[in-house]
């Protein structure tokens, strides 16, 4: 918590180019700064436990019309697997296996899958969001039931997933992006964040952007990364 | 209905929570409190036959919300903890007073869980025509998701498009690297 000062407040005393880069490319893979502490029995717990919980989101979402649950509590649930996972081994690893790609997707695809389910019956003279006309018009084996639960499945849930996981990753980006990038843990930062092994030499320019101001310092980042 | 031993510990425990939660001056006990508040909540829901709301609770009020709150105090500076329990603050105090007052008027004049009174049995014909017809009307068993997702699917619409306008909004604002990445 020490060095968690304000984004311009350390650049000044440990801004050295060479030191930076290493660091700054260790803890961006590391995910996190001193945030994180790797711990033998979260990341058993979380690998125990979340298979469980995401199933359990997935029967909630699946299974809402025929017992409590639905599309916003699987997906609340589901979301909160990732948000776990990510607790328990780095949020940075976390983002980078759960492309950001994914995760927008996932939350526009929903509202375009919920309005495109609801546009079907359209077609046929219905109105919108009328799940009967799927039983009635198209002859589909219980089509109004399944109609109503792709929209919870396909529509709602994937929405509330992609939205927790999205926010919990938006408040996280200041760990592994800017404040990393841009305060090399230094001496006091905890043992355990500069030891990932294998990520390469980082890009050169990013030490030398850490002299010129911290205005732009953030903007800089957020493209070169 | 009269509360039984579980009702009554149980609003104990969110009442002693609620309060603790806004006593404690550290911001870091007042999270994890806040955290224990949901979850006596959610089970509270439960226990009141309202599972969907307290999945809800669980998940978004003692989970989600919870690893915000530490991720944002986690980027900021702690003041000092010189003391345990916040300063009571008057103005405050005489406000807060004044709309639980206001709130707890009103709850008087609710009907008690279970009340033949109560215009839910007392006037059964809306509450009775979706237990009813839920099922023909909508495919399906759970009458709760036949009238979120089936008979007000345009309202559901407009709350997930509503969810999806504020993430896309804070993360806006948060000025994200979510979109800049990669």
């Amino acid at each position: 918590m020490s060095n968690a000062n304000g984004p311009d407040g350390t650049d000044a005393e440990n801004g050295e180019p060479d030191e930076s880069t290493p660091v700054r490319v260790a803890g961006r893979a590391m995910g996190t700064d001193d945030t994180y502490v790797e711990s033998q029995v979260i990341m058993t717990t979380v690998r125990v436990v979340a298979p469980f919980a995401f199933t359990y989101g997935l029967f909630l979402t699946f299974h809402g019309g025929g017992s409590p649950g639905g599309g916003f509590q699987g997906g609340a649930v589901i979301g909160t697997t990732v948000l776990m996972i990510a607790f328990a081994f780095g949020i940075g690893p976390t983002r980078d296996w759960l492309s950001n790609r994914v995760v927008v997707g996932l939350a526009s695809g929903g509202v375009l899958a919920f309005a495109l389910i609801g546009l079907i019956p359209l077609l046929v003279d219905g109105r919108f969001l009328e799940h009967a006309v799927f039983s009635d018009e198209f002859d589909l084996y219980h089509g109004k039931k399944y109609a109503l639960e792709g929209v919870e499945i396909v529509g709602i849930a994937p929405i509330v997933a992609a939205i927790v996981i999205g926010l919990f990753f938006a408040i996280a980006a200041g760990f592994t992006g800017e404040v990393d990038a841009w305060h090399p843990a230094g001496p006091e930062g905890p043992p355990g964040t500069e030891t990932t092994p294998g990520t390469g030499a980082g890009d050169q320019s990013g030490g030398s952007d850490a002299e010129t101001g911290s205005d732009h310092d953030v903007a800089t980042g957020g493209e070169q990364s | 209905m009269t509360p039984g031993a579980i009702e009554l510990a149980l609003f104990g425990f969110v009442l002693v929570t609620a309060l603790a939660t806004a006593a404690f001056k550290d911001v870091l006990a007042a999270i994890i409190v806040f955290a224990a508040y949901s979850l006596g909540m959610a089970i509270y829901y439960a226990v009141l036959l309202a599972p969907d709301v307290a999945m809800t609770e669980a998940a978004i009020g003692a989970g989600v919300t919870t690893l915000l709150l530490l991720l944002t105090i986690a980027k900021t500076v702690r003041p000092g903890r010189d003391r345990l329990l916040e300063e009571i603050h008057l103005p405050g105090l005489l406000v807060v007073g004044a709309f639980t007052t206001a709130i707890l008027v009103t709850v008087t004049s609710f009907p008690a869980i279970g009340s033949p009174d109560a215009p839910i049995i007392s006037h059964p014909e809306v509450s009775q025509y979706y237990l009813e017809e839920a099922y023909h009307d909508t495919g399906v068993e759970n009458v709760v998701t036949a009238v979120l997702a089936g008979y007000r699917g345009f309202d559901t619409f407009g709350e997930a498009v509503v969810v999806f306008a504020a993430g896309v909004a804070s993360l806006v604002v948060l000025h994200s690297e979510v979109f800049t990445r990669e």
